[in-house]
């Protein structure tokens, strides 16, 4: 039997050390500590960890930082989308500061974006006082987390969409009515594939996020147990409690749940890819 | 399906595209639009199809106006110069894809887009491709997959933008003869933008020759190329030796020698200002001067003998440059060298009064 070739020439050659580099740095960075963490779960013995992971209160809140999350990212990536197309095929006055405008949610301290939201979404806030009188509460809610989940995802669809956009040929889409397909056939079956790879790396990016995002929610979300408590907050709330065994299991369990969904949308995209 | 394309203007902001051009399309023929890049060529392919809206004038289909129909309802094919195939779809889909977007009472059955593609793929020789993806395709393969999505929605007429313009020559050469044949064999009216003077003399049967937005001339390929209305058709057609010369009655006196004008020529008419043109293959060189014929002394500089013909460049005493092109048997019978004195004769010219070579000017 042969040796199993892994490197191809190429012009830029260096395989084996960007490979070795690439591993170093990737545990140094990323293994080693999350190696930690789940030592230190560990340490408080197996009983501590599953109580701690299994709490309704702690598995309420799994079901909440999840399901905002992915109902957050869900939304950008309609809402990035259409933000991403307007900023790339359409010249319209003051596209500079729209496109400025986008990056922000990027920059702001997230605390402050988490105090802005729930002063406009409260009863008596600009906006909230009026959505109050048709039965709708945000701030306080689930759906005040999934407006500030929203908020701070927002970049991600749009700036890994719009690269993308741009280089799709509208020549393609002229050949496409050519043919007599109407603007909704045309961009079902011609522009929505090639999007689609950069909107799933958008929902991941969007998604990952949300999932870690403390700072805007404690705000909006009032912390009421079993209805309004994410994840992250309870990991802090255990910390506070020099609960580190505890507060470290829980991240630990957000982890795997995590990786598992990245897993899943990264072989999606592959797919979508081919 | 006969095209008529009636006192089109379009302008892109300052720039004007095409000014006041009608062209007529006959039913049935292959008909070239050849031009320089930016003389309109394309705009005006791109009018026709209903990809771009002229400023003014009409487009008519069968006599119909179709000037306000989108590119959806006009039913032409159009075959991109750069292919723009859809990247996520195989060489089947492709060519599928208008048949797949019809309505669904219009639609073909399954089994029915199914034969047709396989016809399709047959008619451009590339049956046993459908599976792959573009991207794994040559240029020529590509375009020919481009064609053969065009055919399928069965449009009456075809419009193909420089079909061959990114391919290499030999695989250029191979596919404008194939496309001749296509055409005989479905007889579908058909207009493709060139500015390869060779493939549009080659293929079409009809040539529109534009220039600055406007029709410089139309006709067959041997009315154009034998009798080209301005020196720019005769210069866009085929390398040239320019003279300048004045006309006097029915004479043309070039430098120190004169010749009778051609017959086309008006006669009587005195020009001081008159440009004469001549091909490379209707110049001869000779040792001795040739009677009954005008002629002038030159210098050879180079000669280069590979080729269907030897290219022969040469200067006169006043610094003129000089192209000719003789057959290989006369070049080898005359025994040409580098550096030699000849004598250059011109056995056919074409003669423009200053007026018209301002105005067709430009090359």
């Amino acid at each position: 039997m042969k040796p199993k070739k892994l490197r191809k020439s190429s012009v830029l050659p260096g395989f084996g050390l960007t490979l070795g580099f690439t591993l170093a740095y990737l545990s140094l960075i990323v293994l080693i500590p999350l190696s930690a963490t789940f030592a230190k779960a560990a340490s408080g013995g197996w009983a501590h960890f599953w109580n701690t992971v299994t709490d309704p209160r702690v598995v309420a809140s799994y079901r909440l930082t999840f399901g905002a999350s992915l109902a957050a990212a869900a939304f950008n990536v309609v809402m990035g989308l259409l933000i991403a197309w307007v900023l790339v095929r359409y010249p319209f006055p003051g596209k500079r500061i729209v496109d400025a405008l986008i990056d922000l949610p990027f920059a702001l301290p997230t605390a402050v974006a988490g105090i802005t939201l729930t002063t406009l979404l409260n009863a008596h806030g600009w906006v909230g006082r009026y959505l109050e009188p048709l039965g709708i509460k945000a701030a306080f809610t689930p759906l005040g987390i999934v407006i500030a989940l929203i908020f701070i995802g927002l970049p991600f669809v749009v700036r890994t969409v719009e690269p993308v956009l741009q280089n799709v040929d509208a020549e393609v889409e002229q050949a496409a009515a050519s043919l007599g397909a109407g603007r909704f056939q045309t961009f079902v079956r011609v522009i929505f594939p090639e999007l689609a790879p950069a909107l799933l790396t958008g929902f991941t990016l969007a998604f990952a996020r949300a999932i870690g995002e403390y700072g805007s929610v404690v705000f909006i979300s009032g912390n009421m147990p079993m209805r309004t408590e994410i994840t992250p907050l309870l990991i802090i709330t255990k910390l506070e409690q020099y609960d580190y065994a505890g507060a470290t299991a829980i991240g630990v369990v957000m982890l795997l749940i995590s990786f598992a969904l990245l897993l899943v949308i990264n072989f999606l995209q592959r797919r979508a890819e081919l | 399906m006969s095209i008529e394309v009636q006192k089109i203007t379009k302008t892109f902001g300052d720039f004007t595209a095409l000014k006041d051009v009608t062209i007529k399309v006959p039913s049935g023929q292959l008909v070239a639009l050849l031009g320089p890049s930016g003389s309109g060529k394309t705009t005006l392919l791109r009018i026709i199809a209903g990809l771009e809206v002229p400023d003014s004038g009409t487009v008519l289909f069968d006599g119909a106006d179709a000037t306000s129909r989108s590119a959806r309802e006009r039913q032409v094919g159009f075959v991109f110069q750069h292919y723009a195939l859809f990247r996520n779809m195989s060489v089947f889909e492709n060519v599928a894809f208008g048949m797949r977007v019809k309505p669904k009472s219009e639609r073909p059955t399954k089994q029915a887009i199914n034969d047709r593609v396989h016809e399709l793929l047959r008619l451009v020789q590339l049956e046993r491709l459908g599976d792959r993806q573009p991207a794994q395709l040559s240029g020529g393969q590509r375009q020919r997959v481009a064609l053969a999505r065009a055919l399928a929605v069965q449009p009456k007429v075809l419009l193909l933008d420089e079909p061959f313009g990114a391919l290499d020559a030999k695989v250029r050469q191979e596919l404008r003869r194939w496309l001749r044949r296509l055409h005989d064999e479905i007889g579908i009216t058909s207009v493709f933008v060139t500015h390869d003077q060779d493939e549009a003399l080659e293929v079409a049967d009809r040539v529109v020759i534009l220039h600055d937005g406007r029709v410089e001339q139309e006709g067959t390929p041997e009315e154009v190329y034998e009798h080209p209305a301005s020196p720019f058709v005769y210069n866009f057609l085929g390398n040239v030796n320019l003279f300048h010369g004045r006309v006097e009655g029915s004479k043309v006196h070039l430098g120190d020698f004169s010749m009778d004008a051609p017959p086309d020529m008006e006669n009587g008419q005195t020009d001081p200002g008159a440009v004469v043109y001549a091909r490379p293959h209707l110049l001869d060189l000779d040792h001795e001067p040739p009677k009954n014929r005008p002629h002038f002394k030159a210098k050879i500089v180079h000669i280069h003998p590979a080729g269907a013909v030897v290219k022969v460049e040469l200067t006169t005493d006043a610094g003129n440059p000089i192209n000719a092109e003789l057959p290989h048997e006369r070049y080898r019978g005359l025994g040409l060298q580098k550096g030699m004195t000849v004598f250059v004769s011109v056995r056919d010219m074409k003669v423009f009064s200053k007026a018209q070579s301002m105005l067709g000017g430009g090359i």
